[in-house]
């Protein structure tokens, strides 16, 4: 909550696509390699406060695009604000307001896991202390040792809390469940969420419409380095076609109403069938 | 400012506790020189040599060279040959002489107007007492020098002066292992910056807001601290368990170590800038650091090297970095002594930074 108070107010927010509220805007974004187009062309908004998703098959250019918008890597062409911030004229002061958590971490192999959780919270003005970042993933235990003598899933979630040292308003998860079992990939579901309950922006990339589902206020789909579809979960089930007929009985004294069926928003229609039986 | 003071304090302390870990470097750089030191103290042994044997040869017959002669004669660490050039030159290629210093005719008058010619022949087959020779009839000349604007008329040559320590095999050994100690513990930077690259540490760092310069100045900080810390380490065992003694200031010492510290990580970020993979810099390292540990005098000396070697052994950092240990450890020379080297280490530092500085890539 203390974040909201470190937000530029209304610095130079781009207001292209009538979203007021955007911490990211991202317009007409391209990016090659040689003769492949890795992102082509792409424009999109990320609200505040929201969880937004990024699915794609492999090859798709979510990676590049979200190193981009972490100021790892320059466009070719386009326009990338950051918390307001052009991300090419002022990366580190949109860097130092971001999380970030790459699709593959590697860590000093000397130092340990406490030392390397300071020594990346010693890089931006403001830094949680190591010890509550551990106490966050659950990884106490592991404070003395080496990034590399932890498991999948505890270098999973190490890479997660230093994308948290900055306290971030907004982080960038690249694909943060691969390689997890599914129990932890339930548990880092909840911290994901939790995120946002705290009020932070996350942006994820994914290759599994049921994790995008789950967690995604919205989502983009990304083929080929262009943005096949955008929308809420519920609306992309709706634009993809995946219409499906349920029929069921109501029993009396369940108050589902057919009112209520039809104020949700994955609900297209519904109707009542008379009669008993 | 005030961020980047913290964010190098805690990558200064971060990099000198990963290099302290880091075994390999310590045995590579510390181990291989404290092995040097022991197996060539051991081996050619560490006892103090015989008295250097000097040719004097009187062709000027005049007081000032008799009186140079009785000086040199009395002087302990010399045992001291008179005889005439052909003789002594003689000797001196049968190895019966160490050097042969020649007196020429008009020494004596041209004392007083600032031109008095001394001529010099060194025995060049034993680098050892070579070298001792030259230190002791450098110190006659300069202690000659230094008579002529003192108070005339006499020539003097204080006993101090000509004392030249007889330089041990040891003592000549331990300058160049110093200098072959921070070559080793500079040059591998360069290996280090790969794997950080490869392994895409930097593409990580490259995400928060630190800036380049002050992760590889931290680095480059830490290193030269490091490289002090270990030529500490080998000067304090050469002097306790070998007697070695180290005749000139330690502030020079710790200014050349440094010095030579920097030089060796800006050729080592040169590496690390250029090689794609950890493989290459791998190689690199060692197709620079084999030719300068075998033609920069760390082991024994290149001044009878054939001719085509010079231009390469002229080149080396290390030849310049071990010239100026020597001059400090076995001499006693201050920092106006050895400008050159000096010089031409920074040349090096200077050169090789600004070509790894364009060349920095974080993936
Ligand atoms: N550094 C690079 N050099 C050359 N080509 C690259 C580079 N990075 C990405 N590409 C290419 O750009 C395209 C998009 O890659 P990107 O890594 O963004 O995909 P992705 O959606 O993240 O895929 P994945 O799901 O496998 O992580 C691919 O065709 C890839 O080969
Ligand atoms: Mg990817």
């Amino acid at each position: 909550m203390a974040l909201a108070s470190r937000q530029p107010v209304g610095a130079e927010t781009l207001s292209a696509g009538g979203q007021g509220d955007s911490i990211v805007t991202v317009r007409d974004l391209t990016k090659r390699y040689g003769r492949t187009i890795a992102v082509d062309g792409i424009s999109f908004d990320i609200h505040r406060g929201e969880i937004f998703g990024l699915l794609g098959p492999n090859g798709a250019g979510k990676t590049t695009t979200l190193e981009i918008l972490e100021g790892i890597r320059v466009a070719d062409k386009g326009d990338v604000r950051v918390d307001g911030l052009d991300i090419r004229r002022n990366r580190r002061a949109a860097q130092a307001r971001i999380g970030v958590q790459l699709q593959a971490t590697t860590l000093f192999e000397e130092l340990t896991v406490r030392e390397t959780l300071a020594l990346f919270g010693s890089f931006y003005p403001r830094a949680i202390s190591p010890d509550s970042l551990l106490a966050d993933i659950a990884l106490e235990e592991k404070a003395r040792a080496r990034p590399q003598d932890l498991s999948g899933g505890q270098r999973q979630r190490l890479a997660l809390a230093l994308a948290l040292v900055n306290d971030p308003s907004l982080v960038f998860l690249d694909e943060p469940t691969t390689g997890l079992d599914p129990q932890s990939r339930r548990m880092l579901w909840d911290t994901i969420l939790r995120l946002r309950e705290r009020g932070k922006t996350v942006v994820l990339t994914t290759h599994f419409m049921d994790e995008a589902q789950s967690l995604a206020d919205r989502i983009a789909i990304l083929d080929a380095g262009r943005i096949i579809a955008q929308d809420t979960p519920a609306g992309l089930i709706g634009t993809l076609g995946a219409k499906a007929t349920i029929e069921g009985v109501v029993e009396p004294g369940n108050v589902v109403s057919v009112d209520e069926l039809r104020g949700l928003a994955a609900v297209a229609e519904a109707r009542e069938r008379g009669g008993g039986c | 400012m005030m961020q980047t003071v913290k964010s190098f304090g805690a990558m200064l302390r971060a990099s000198l506790t990963m290099l302290r870990r880091n075994r390999l470097l310590v045995i590579t750089s510390l181990g291989l020189a404290l092995i040097s030191i022991f197996v060539f103290g051991w081996l050619f042994g560490s006892d103090g040599s015989a008295q250097l044997r000097l040719g004097l040869v009187d062709e000027d017959h005049t007081s000032v060279s008799v009186q140079l002669t009785s000086q040199l004669r009395a002087n302990d660490s010399l045992r001291l040959h008179t005889g005439s050039q052909s003789a002594e030159v003689a000797a001196l290629r049968a190895g019966n002489r160490d050097a042969v210093l020649v007196i020429t005719p008009g020494f004596g008058a041209g004392l007083a107007s600032g031109q008095a010619p001394l001529q010099v022949y060194y025995n060049q087959s034993n680098p050892v007492t070579q070298a001792a020779a030259r230190g002791a009839i450098q110190s006659i000349v300069a202690n000659l020098n230094a008579g002529i604007t003192g108070r005339p008329p006499v020539v003097r040559l204080s006993e101090q002066a000509v004392s030249v320590r007889s330089l041990r095999q040891i003592d000549w050994l331990t300058p160049g292992m110093l200098g072959q100690l921070v070559m080793w513990a500079n040059l591998s930077v360069g290996i280090v910056l790969v794997q950080w690259r490869k392994q895409g540490i930097l593409r990580r760092i490259a995400a928060t807001p630190l800036r380049p310069s002050v992760l590889i100045g931290s680095q480059i900080l830490a290193r030269v601290l490091i490289s002090v810390a270990q030529g500490a380490v080998l000067l304090a065992v050469a002097i306790i368990v070998f007697r070695v003694h180290i005749v000139g200031s330690w502030l020079a010492l710790g200014l050349v170590v440094a010095l030579g510290s920097l030089a060796m990580l800006s050729i080592g970020f040169v590496i690390g800038s250029f090689a794609r993979s950890q493989e290459v810099s791998q190689t690199l390292n060692f197709l620079v650091s084999f030719p300068m540990m075998f033609l920069g005098g760390s082991y024994f000396p290149t001044t009878s090297a054939p001719a085509f070697l010079a231009p390469v052994i002229q080149a080396m950092p290390l030849t310049y970095l071990n010239d100026a240990l020597r001059g400090i450890i076995n001499n006693g020379a201050g920092l106006a002594a050895i400008q050159t080297d000096v010089l031409v280490l920074a040349a090096w530092m200077v050169v090789a930074l600004i070509v790894s500085i364009r060349a920095f890539r974080w993936a």
